[in-house]
């Protein structure tokens, strides 16, 4: 690799190069696009799409905050998410702890079963989870949202936290049993305190899903009171036609959790990636 | 566990209590769910009232359904440009940066940075891009002189410009054949560079068919996510226009909208039965069945 600069190794070089930056442009380019439109007059906008602002519009993210009841759909999705992230982590990682310290016949075929509903296309339960949340009285509320969330993201939830725990030693477990851990010590005081780190991965992987997720959202809320941000800048944009710079303003507003969350505990996400593959 | 067991006495109220959350969750939200549209795709059934029984009646109907079928046709489209296009994309610049060129960390973590961006910011941003005003004509005016297009708007361009969108952000395949390139052994690679074989030769010999499998797994998923597509689609084209870009999933959803809620499950059933069993049917076939490689969507 190292001393043949022939030609061929040349073009192939800045081939290479070529097609690294090109995918790094369309992956970032659109976001700071978005960005400095955001800071631009609506003027500025019309006249050519590109270009500095003469003056950085910050006006136009308290624009956004005031016209789009944005700070509402916000705080929901905030309790949405967190609720959905909490409920998740807590039921998987009890389950989590007998698929992968307990032994008994079936304990595989449950793990299968559970772990296989990440095969099924959820949005071809477009029909029965609305008939689930209209029959139980939960639609239009944040419980909804907060209970499919949860739902959707226990087979990868499942996933993470049992490959996780399995490698956990035995001896620590072992060690704890003899100084008189009973089953739930076992739980609270060994496995789930060693398991931090695999729990923040299935944890954030359950945010991002449920920060951004659209079809259900829509599908079971109607109203402000219970409507999450990602449908505020859809559906809510008509309160803008006019006024882009400010709903570019509103979409950076509902980017910013995501990809601040990702830029800290990047390391975190790809290796739970790693571990097996999962779509965030 | 199995040495210490006759100190621990098996748990089992415990052992069921634990797994009694996730388990109703599971019911509730995956099986019922599975059974309920394949009951309800036999019956006709508005939403509302009694559920009747009329047999496939739903299932002749869809495929004799024009809509459907341009869904079914697009979806087609989806899933051969995900697993041929998208997927050796990936495959090529893991290839890349498994050699670890300068800065391979930061690309990889940039090129997964949409993947953590929400379906409708996204959407957004490219339905402003391919505006007739916008950023992308203005490049293409400037450098070759091009008209603006109704890239969104015109039936023969509309899905080719929602699936770049889609095919460009390569990062989670990417991330998955990065880790599998990484896990094979330098020493194939010392060996062939003391038989003088060129990096290209190597790769060609020694990465492609160590990556076969994670790259099979790969295309059969992302191919599955052509399947079920939905979201950038309807949000960017609604489907449209004329139904030019519409999907199964978006069809699913136009006739659950309709209130033609039976008709809408024989869609889900079609969803289910080729966004799954496909999958595990290519996957037992290439003879790779790597438990967990899935999807959320």
């Amino acid at each position: 690799m190292q001393s043949k600069r022939t030609p061929l190794w040349v073009v192939s070089n800045i081939m290479k190069w070529i097609l690294l930056s090109t995918l790094l442009a369309l992956a970032i380019l659109p976001l700071v696009w978005l960005f400095i439109s955001s800071l631009r007059t609506n003027l500025e906008l019309q006249i050519s799409p590109f270009g500095w602002p003469e003056k950085f519009q910050w006006v136009n993210y308290s624009k956004a905050l005031h016209m789009a009841n944005l700070p509402r759909l916000l705080l929901n999705s905030v309790i949405v998410a967190a609720m959905a992230v909490i409920v998740n982590t807590l039921v998987t990682s009890m389950a989590a702890f007998i698929l992968s310290r307990e032994h008994f016949k079936g304990r595989d075929v449950i793990y299968t079963i559970l772990t296989a509903g990440v095969l099924v296309p959820v949005i071809s339960f477009m029909v029965p989870y609305f008939s689930l949340i209209t029959k139980t009285g939960l639609y239009n509320t944040l419980t909804a949202l907060i209970f499919v969330y949860t739902a959707v993201n226990i087979p990868v939830s499942i996933f993470l936290v049992t490959a996780f725990m399995k490698s956990i030693p035995k001896e620590l477990e072992e060690a704890a049993i003899i100084d008189g851990c009973g089953f739930f010590k076992r739980f609270s005081k060994i496995i789930l305190p060693l398991s931090r780190s695999g729990l923040v991965t299935a944890a954030t992987f359950c945010f991002i899903y449920s920060w951004n997720e659209f079809l259900m959202a829509m599908l079971l809320t109607s109203s402000v009171e219970s409507r999450t941000i990602q449908l505020g800048i859809k559906f809510f944009s008509s309160q803008f036609i006019t006024d882009y710079s400010s709903m570019y303003a509103a979409v950076i507003i509902t980017i910013i959790p995501s990809v601040g969350g990702y830029i800290f505990l990047h390391d975190k996400i790809i290796g739970g990636l790693t571990a097996g593959g999962v779509k965030g | 566990m199995q040495a210490t067991g006759t100190q621990n006495r098996t748990n089992w109220a415990g052992r069921i209590l634990f797994l009694l959350p996730v388990s109703l969750f599971f019911f509730f939200f995956f099986i019922y769910p599975f059974f309920f549209t394949l009951f309800t795709s036999f019956t006709s059934w508005r939403g509302i009232g009694a559920m009747k029984f009329n047999g496939i009646a739903n299932y002749i109907k869809l495929a004799s359904d024009p809509t459907f079928r341009k869904a079914l046709g697009n979806n087609l489209i989806w899933a051969l440009c995900q697993g041929f296009i998208q997927v050796p994309l990936a495959c090529l610049v893991a290839i890349i940066l498994v050699r670890k060129p300068k800065g391979w960390r930061f690309l990889r973590t940039a090129y997964y940075l949409p993947n953590v961006i929400s379906t409708v910011a996204l959407a957004m941003v490219w339905v402003a891009i391919y505006n007739v005003n916008g950023p992308l004509n203005a490049i293409l005016g400037k450098l070759f002189g091009m008209e603006s297009k109704n890239w969104l708007g015109n039936p023969d361009t509309a899905i080719f410009a929602v699936i770049f969108q889609t095919v460009i952000y390569i990062g989670y395949f990417m991330i998955v054949l990065l880790a599998s390139a990484m896990n094979i052994s330098r020493s194939l690679y010392e060996a062939a560079e003391i038989d003088g074989a060129s990096t290209f030769q190597q790769e060609l010999h020694i990465t492609l068919p160590m990556l076969r499998g994670t790259l099979v797994t790969t295309m059969t998923l992302a191919m599955a996510y052509g399947m079920r597509h939905f979201e950038s689609t309807f949000l960017m084209t609604g489907g449209g226009p004329a139904y030019a870009t519409t999907t199964m999933g978006i069809d699913l959803y136009l006739k659950m909208d309709a209130l033609r809620y039976s008709e809408a499950s024989t869609a889900g059933v079609f969803l289910i039965l080729l966004g799954t069993v496909v999958i595990t049917l290519l996957r037992k076939l290439f003879g790779k069945s790597d438990p967990m490689s899935e999807m959320a969507q």
